[in-house]
């Protein structure tokens, strides 16, 4: 074996399981890699992902349905249709509220640009990134799917 | 509006450039010359300047003999300023730029700034002038007013008080345009406020304007609210179909479906205005009584069909009535779709007996005043329909005729008009009497008659509709009329009020020599001469008779575009596009025809009219077809050189048809 062809080949491999075999030697958190889907990594807090419509602490809904979102949106996924709110039936603070919410996340590019847009904080990106789905029609979104659950 | 006096033109300067304007025009109107704009939110072009809210400010300057300019020491409203001699004007300077700001952040101390749910949001005059010129942020930081929100003005308008800018716009609107002063401001200061009188419904055939010409979310439409933002949305000029004066307006509509009507300038129909007929009642779009698949029906029931299935059945009822077929049409249905109808029974079919008239008595229309031209006669007289309601633009033009250059109205009708309160004589003709009134004014003995004669003694012209002919004698009187109108020199119009009603005339959709009328088909049907019966976008159950004809018709033919109660007596029913879903032409009642482009797609299976007797003609008789409305308006021009105009491009605000050779047209067919 030449000098050459340990430098560029051999020591390379070997300096390699090196690493490997160290980390094997190390604790669980510090690994290179993880077993996903058993193990998730911690996300940066500022990742965008799935859109979420967020509530108020009491319950009722943030989105006012002003189409601000689908305004902004430059892949124009989003579709937004009003409706009034009445006593009996209230959706949402205010007289508006969204009756029909949808986003089209084959389109989406995940700008945020929606959530930038929206005055009352009502969209938000948040971290749901496995949106893995076998039709084209499950990536339409529907208001009933993106709006968070109510708190308890 | 520039306010003319004479033609003499003086020289103002204007950011430092010179130019000159006609003596008296407004600032705000002679900047616009050299492409600046001045902004303004109380000032309409169409209405008296009133200054009322200074967003429109600018320096105003003078020249001297000795060259220099002397500034006057406060600004101006440029909208109150008429241009005269040696004027500099600054709409750029640093003064004015804070001026605007200062009158903004006034406004907006006020202001609730709801624009997310605000149905102006994104077409609002103060975001975009606040946009434009105002301060980036707010310094208010106290509790704003709170005021009444969402009040319904009426069915169609309602009040967001707290968003009011108090322009007077809408107020200024009754009593300039509308004149009916439904509208007025109660009290003073920051209180004023928009209203009724005594909080009463706001009544007016034209309240859907004052929507669009509030600078502000104050006044919104109650059929729009909430229903899309200016964003979501997509336009289409149109032609508003809802009677004979075929307003220009945009048709906007989102994702495929109508959402609202707005009015589109053309300065020889509607200016800019629409009436709350048109702009409220194009809802029929989204109706789920409209049609969408073709029916046939199979004993007791309708049974969806496919239109090869429909047209085979229409075929074997056609052939098997032989010549004992009729036609009867409405008037919202485009000339192409008309002709076709139309030659469809005289030439294919046979028959001569097709109509589309729905009047007692059944006669002519007879058109010879523009709708324009309304405004420059000195004499109109207004008999037996009211022109608000049948012909509303029409009104509007008669009204501006009698307000501001001075034309003297006469009115005798049946009832109180709308008409009466700027007309120099009102009459009331008595139940049944329209005969014998007609008759007195033809006599010209009485003192109504000496009116009449007076009004129409220069340069007059008699203004009057169709629909008087469902008044007993109604026919009769009209021609009475027309005979005074010729020997007095006065022009004479009994305008259509169907959509396309003039057009059908034209087009002479008209029972041919010895065809029958409408009442004749009617009673046809009931008797058995008639057989087959072919309803286009009719329903003559609301007529007397119907309901017996359609029920003894052995075959019955509806093609519309919703359902209606002559649906349930058909054979066979076709789905038809509704105006706005097709391309087509379109003749208003001054004989202008105007083109429509298509904005929406039909809903289901519904084709356009023209194209169903285009296939319904392939199958009776071997025939090249026609594939678009372009070659039946060849073919429409062809036949009659009137329609010559439509057979190329036609101008954006339309072609008034000439009317010569109408008579003629009624007995041959087309
Ligand atoms: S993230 Fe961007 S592309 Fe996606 S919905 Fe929002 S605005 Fe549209
Ligand atoms: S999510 Fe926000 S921007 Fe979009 S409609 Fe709702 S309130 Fe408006
Ligand atoms: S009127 Fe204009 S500025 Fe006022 S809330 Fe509505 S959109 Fe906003
Ligand atoms: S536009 Fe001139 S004062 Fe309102």
């Amino acid at each position: 074996m030449s000098f050459e062809v340990f430098r560029d080949v051999a020591k390379p491999i070997i300096a390699g399981f090196g690493i490997t075999s160290r980390r094997l030697l190390q604790q669980k958190e510090k690994r290179a890699t993880i077993q996903y889907p058993e193990d998730r990594r911690e996300q940066f807090t500022r990742t965008r992902w799935r859109h979420v419509l967020t509530r108020y602490d009491s319950g009722l809904e943030r989105c006012i349905g002003c189409s601000l979102c689908a305004g902004a949106c430059p892949a124009r996924c989003i579709y937004v249709e009003a409706a009034e709110n009445s006593d009996s039936d209230r959706r949402s603070p205010g007289e508006r509220y969204a009756a029909r919410y949808e986003i089209n996340l084959l389109r989406c590019i995940f700008c945020g640009y929606c959530q930038e847009a929206c005055p009352t904080g009502a969209i938000v990106l948040r971290k749901d990134f496995e949106l893995a789905n076998y039709d084209r029609e499950d990536f339409l979104y529907t208001k009933e799917m993106l709006l968070e659950p109510i708190r308890e | 509006m520039a306010v003319d006096e004479g033609h003499r033109t003086v020289s103002v300067t204007i950011n430092g450039i010179e130019i000159e304007v006609p003596q008296g025009e407004l600032i705000v109107e002679s900047v616009k010359r050299l492409g600046l704009e001045i902004p303004v939110f109380c000032y309409h072009p169409r209405m008296k300047p009133v200054g009322m809210c200074r967003m429109c400010l600018v320096e105003i300057g003078f020249k001297q003999p000795d060259g220099s300019v002397r500034m006057m020491p406060k600004p101006q409203a440029g909208c109150t300023l008429p241009a005269s001699e040696g004027m500099v004007v600054l709409t750029d300077s640093e003064s004015v730029h804070r001026d605007r700001k200062g009158v903004l952040e006034f406004l907006l101390v006020n202001h609730p700034l709801d624009c997310p749910v605000c149905d102006r949001g994104g077409e609002c005059p103060l975001q975009n002038n606040t946009l434009a010129y105002g301060p980036s942020t707010s310094r208010f930081i106290d509790l704003k007013r709170h005021l009444p929100k969402a009040y319904p003005l009426s069915q169609y308008v309602m009040l967001d008080l707290e968003r009011c800018i108090q322009c007077g716009r809408c107020v200024r609107f009754t009593e300039e345009i509308s004149g009916e002063h439904e509208l007025a401001f109660r009290f003073r200061g920051a209180s004023m406020q928009p209203s009724t009188f005594q909080l009463l419904d706001f009544e007016s055939k034209f309240s859907g304007n004052v929507i669009e010409i509030c600078p502000v979310g104050a006044l919104t439409s109650a059929q729009y609210r909430f229903r899309a933002r200016p964003w979501d949305l997509q336009t289409t000029p149109a032609v508003c179909t809802a009677c004979s004066n075929g307003c220009n307006v945009w048709f906007d509509h989102r994702a495929g479906r109508f959402v609202r009507i707005n009015g589109r300038i053309n300065e020889g129909v509607n200016e800019e205005w629409t009436c709350d007929k048109g702009k409220f009642g194009h809802d029929y779009y989204n109706s789920t009584d409209r049609l969408r698949t073709p029916l046939v029906r199979k004993g007791d029931q309708f049974v969806e069909a496919t239109w090869a299935e429909a047209y085979e059945e229409i075929v074997k009822g056609l052939e098997s009535a032989g010549k004992d077929v009729a036609g009867l049409c409405g008037t919202r249905i485009a000339n192409e779709g008309l002709f076709l109808f139309n030659r469809l029974f005289k030439q294919v079919l046979g028959s001569r007996s097709v109509d589309h008239r729905w009047t007692r008595t059944l006669g002519t229309s007879r058109v010879q005043t523009p709708i324009a031209g309304i405004e420059g006669k000195k004499g109109v007289l207004v008999f037996g329909s009211n022109p608000a309601e049948d012909l509303p633009i029409v009104f509007l033009r008669l009204r501006k005729a009698a307000t501001r250059n001075g034309t003297q109205v006469t009115v005798v009708t049946p009832d109180v008009t709308e008409a009466d309160a700027f007309a120099t004589v009102a009459s009331r003709i008595g139940q049944g009497d329209v005969l014998k009134v007609a008759q007195e004014i033809v006599d010209g003995q009485s003192e109504l008659a000496r009116k009449v004669a007076d009004c129409l003694k220069e340069d007059g012209a008699i203004v009057t509709s169709d629909r008087v002919r469902n008044l007993p004698g109604g026919g009769e009187a009209l021609r009475l009329l027309e005979d005074l109108a010729a020997r007095c020199g006065a022009e004479f119009n009994c305008y259509p009020t169907g959509p396309n009603a003039m057009g059908a005339e034209l087009l002479g959709v008209l029972p041919g020599d010895g065809g029958l009328d409408t009442w004749g088909i009617l009673q046809g049907c009931c008797s058995g001469t008639i057989k087959a019966l072919w309803l286009l976008d009719c329903d003559p159950t609301t007529v007397e008779g119907g309901d017996q004809a359609l029920e003894s018709a052995e075959f019955l033919v509806y093609q519309g575009v919703t359902r209606s109660e002559a649906t349930a007596f058909a054979n066979v029913v076709l789905p038809m596009a509704a105006p706005a879903e097709q391309d087509g032409t379109w003749t208003n009642c001054e004989r202008r025809l105007q083109r429509m482009t298509q904005a929406i797609a039909a809903p289901g299976d519904s084709k356009p009219a023209w194209r169903i007797f285009s296939e319904v003609i392939l199958r009776l008789q071997p025939s090249t077809p026609f594939f678009n409305p372009r070659e039946i308006m060849k073919a429409i021009a062809d036949a009659d050189p009137r329609f010559l105009p439509g057979a190329s491009d036609l101008p954006e605000e339309g072609a008034i048809l000439s009317a010569t050779t109408q008579a003629a047209m009624a007995g041959d067919g087309a």
